[in-house]
């Protein structure tokens, strides 16, 4: 079940989605319980598993309002072991600060999960191994990529719930920039900016794709993020195994059109769901969870009418 | 700032065991123990252990790994990340910088800064600057794209820490008196990193507004661009960026930005508060993960100020 075996399937092809909505109302919340009822729900062959959980850690965040809470990233962990996976690790790499170790110290992560050195992989100073691309929507051909990701039998991406001055979005998708090692090229990975984000993110998910993805929308963020927005209440978990469609939800979920997210419509074509008849939600609705987020003017465009404008 | 006995103690029986331990068979580094040789943990190393007081001690460990970097530069003269890779990168001024430290290979040091100058970031191309005046939202990113440092691999657009760290090997190499191109690059550089300083003080990766909102500075960039522009330590910018360092120590939460800061205030002349005791908390924690680079950076931010650090008119 590795999952950078993922196969390019033409949308038409490829079976209709299954997305999971769950509500939370706080990160002090039960979150175990609930995560672990949706993650039963898709099956996952983790037994006897190494399971890498790819959250969104940014920067420093001792208001934790920017990165992936530690109290979603800790659940997480526990449901996988409980499902039977034999080794739960996290990683990231930040893509703009360099002291991973003040990011997560600053979140108080240890006091979630315990020790760091047991669990925790700076992907950034990881070692890196070439991999060629399995797309070529970008002229990148090949990039390196942590052991610890291509080792991994399932990487789950772990997004918070984010607008992003760049991107319109930051979800499951655009969180895999964070396993292109910063030990390579550098701090902030511009290769990627000079390669095109939306080519070389189809080119990342297409190699490296995560196999699952929880996105963390209890507490998002609007307009000037990913670091420089406003915090969101949401109250929701978004899971599923099919990234394309988990993102398309959540941003229908935030008030936005996923098919005029430029990454996530050409991500349709061949890497998962982005049309709503062909996701099937489990849980809640879309619409009895819908929170629209303000944009910056940029992306008025991704709108969804009757979402309201934003700043 | 002289160093305690507490200092030595603690660089002595955690800083330099973690280094010396962690040198691979092949004599370089990886960024953590174990982990497979990269230049820029090797050079760390190497200015961390050469820096010491009783360097000689270590004299075999550094010649094993002056012998890894040195066999590490690439025909065209750079260096590379990773010794298996093909294309040279920014890490080039730090593997020069560690070599001038130690007083090797001059040629070697000498054609990388060559390699260094020659190697211009990608961004002040006139049709890429024609492009982005066409396309891009006026607002987006405040920046004079004219003003090129240097990039972290090449075809790329220019950061502060690449640009910083070959500022600070070209006056350690030249001291105040440039070749042409060298004097060109510096030039442009500083105005650079003035260009793209965050307006409240400080720096961050190289983003000072973004749709009009100030950008945040971050630790590491602040470091470097205030060593490599120490020459103007005077000014108001300079100033500024010193005072937001100052005012953020004590919520610094990584022992590795920790030092950095401290290693700043060194070269500065700053008295500032021990950091002694955060380290050792932050070792007690997590071991510094493990990483290489923070244990150098330790080493560093415990001993005497370290030369390559400054320079004539620096100080």
């Amino acid at each position: 079940m590795s999952s950078h075996a993922a196969t390019l399937i033409p949308s038409h092809q490829r079976e209709v989605s299954r997305v999971a909505i769950r509500c939370v109302a706080s990160y002090q919340a039960e979150l175990i319980e609930p995560m672990t009822e949706a993650l039963r729900e898709f099956d996952l062959p983790i037994r006897g598993k190494t399971v890498l959980l790819k959250p969104n850690f940014v920067g420093p965040d001792p208001q934790n309002q920017i990165n992936t809470h530690p109290a979603v990233v800790a659940a997480a962990r526990e449901c996988f072991l409980r499902l039977g996976a034999e080794r739960v690790l996290l990683g990231d790499g930040p893509a703009l600060e360099r002291d991973t170790e003040a990011i997560v110290e600053s979140m108080h992560l240890r006091e979630y999960i315990g020790t760091l050195s047991e669990c925790f992989v700076d992907l950034n100073l990881d070692a890196p191994r070439r991999t060629a691309l399995r797309t070529n929507a970008s002229p990148l051909k090949q990039l390196y990529f942590p052991e610890t990701v291509l080792g991994a039998d399932l990487v789950v991406s772990m997004p918070r719930m984010k607008t992003h001055h760049w991107a319109g979005v930051t979800l499951s998708l655009k969180n895999m920039f964070g396993v292109v090692p910063g030990n390579c090229y550098g701090w902030p990975k511009n290769i990627l900016h000079w390669a095109g984000i939306t080519r070389a993110l189809l080119d990342i998910n297409s190699t490296v794709r995560p196999g699952f993805a929880i996105v963390d929308g209890i507490i998002g963020m609007e307009g000037n993020g990913p670091t420089q927005g406003t915090p969101k209440q949401c109250g929701v978990l978004v899971l599923g195994d099919d990234p394309v469609a988990v993102d398309s939800t959540c941003a229908r979920i935030m008030g936005l059109l996923p098919e005029r997210i430029d990454y996530l419509a050409q991500a349709g074509l061949m890497l998962g769901h982005v049309k709503e008849e062909k996701i099937q939600q489990i849980g809640e609705t879309i619409a009895r969870v819908q929170t629209p987020f303000e944009v910056l003017r940029d992306f008025r465009k991704l709108k969804a009418p009757g979402a309201g404008f934003g700043n | 700032m002289p160093s305690t006995p507490e200092h030595v103690a603690f660089r002595g029986q955690v800083c330099l065991p973690m280094l010396t331990i962690a040198q691979n068979s092949d004599g370089g580094w990886g960024y953590q123990q174990g982990k497979q040789s990269a230049t820029e943990p090797t050079a760390w190393a190497l200015l961390a252990l050469s820096s010491h007081a009783d360097s000689r001690e270590f004299s075999p460990v550094i010649s094993r790994g002056k012998d890894w970097l040195r066999a590490a530069q690439l025909p065209d003269h750079s260096w590379p990340a990773f010794a298996k890779f093909s294309e040279g990168c920014w890490l080039t001024s730090l593997a020069c910088l560690a070599l001038h430290q130690l007083k090797d290979s001059p040629d070697a040091v000498a054609a990388g800064a060559k390699w260094l100058c020659n190697e211009w970031p990608a961004e002040g191309k006139l049709w890429r600057r024609w492009l982005l005046r066409m396309i891009a939202p006026r607002n987006r990113v405040r920046q004079n794209v004219a003003l090129r440092g240097w990039s972290w691999t090449p075809g790329t657009s220019s950061w502060v820490e690449p640009t910083a760290c070959t500022l600070i090997l070209l006056h350690q190499l030249f001291s105040g008196a440039f070749p042409s191109d060298a004097e060109r690059r510096r030039k442009l550089a500083e105005a650079m990193l003035y260009d793209r300083m965050c307006p409240g003080g400080g720096w961050n990766s190289g983003n000072a507004e973004v749709y009009g909102v100030a950008g945040q500075p971050l630790i590491g960039p602040t470091v470097w661009a205030l060593i490599a522009l120490q020459k103007y330590r005077e000014r108001a910018e300079n100033q500024s960026g010193l005072k937001w360092l100052l005012s953020t120590q004590e919520q610094i939460e990584g022992p590795g930005s920790l030092a950095l800061a401290h290693i700043c205030f060194q070269a500065y002349g700053i008295e500032a508060p021990s950091i002694l005791p955060a380290l050792r908390h932050a070792y007690e924690q997590n071991r510094f993960m493990g990483n290489i680079l923070v244990a150098a950076a330790c080493t560093l931010a415990l001993d005497a100020p370290a030369g390559w650090l400054s320079w004539e008119g620096g100080r």
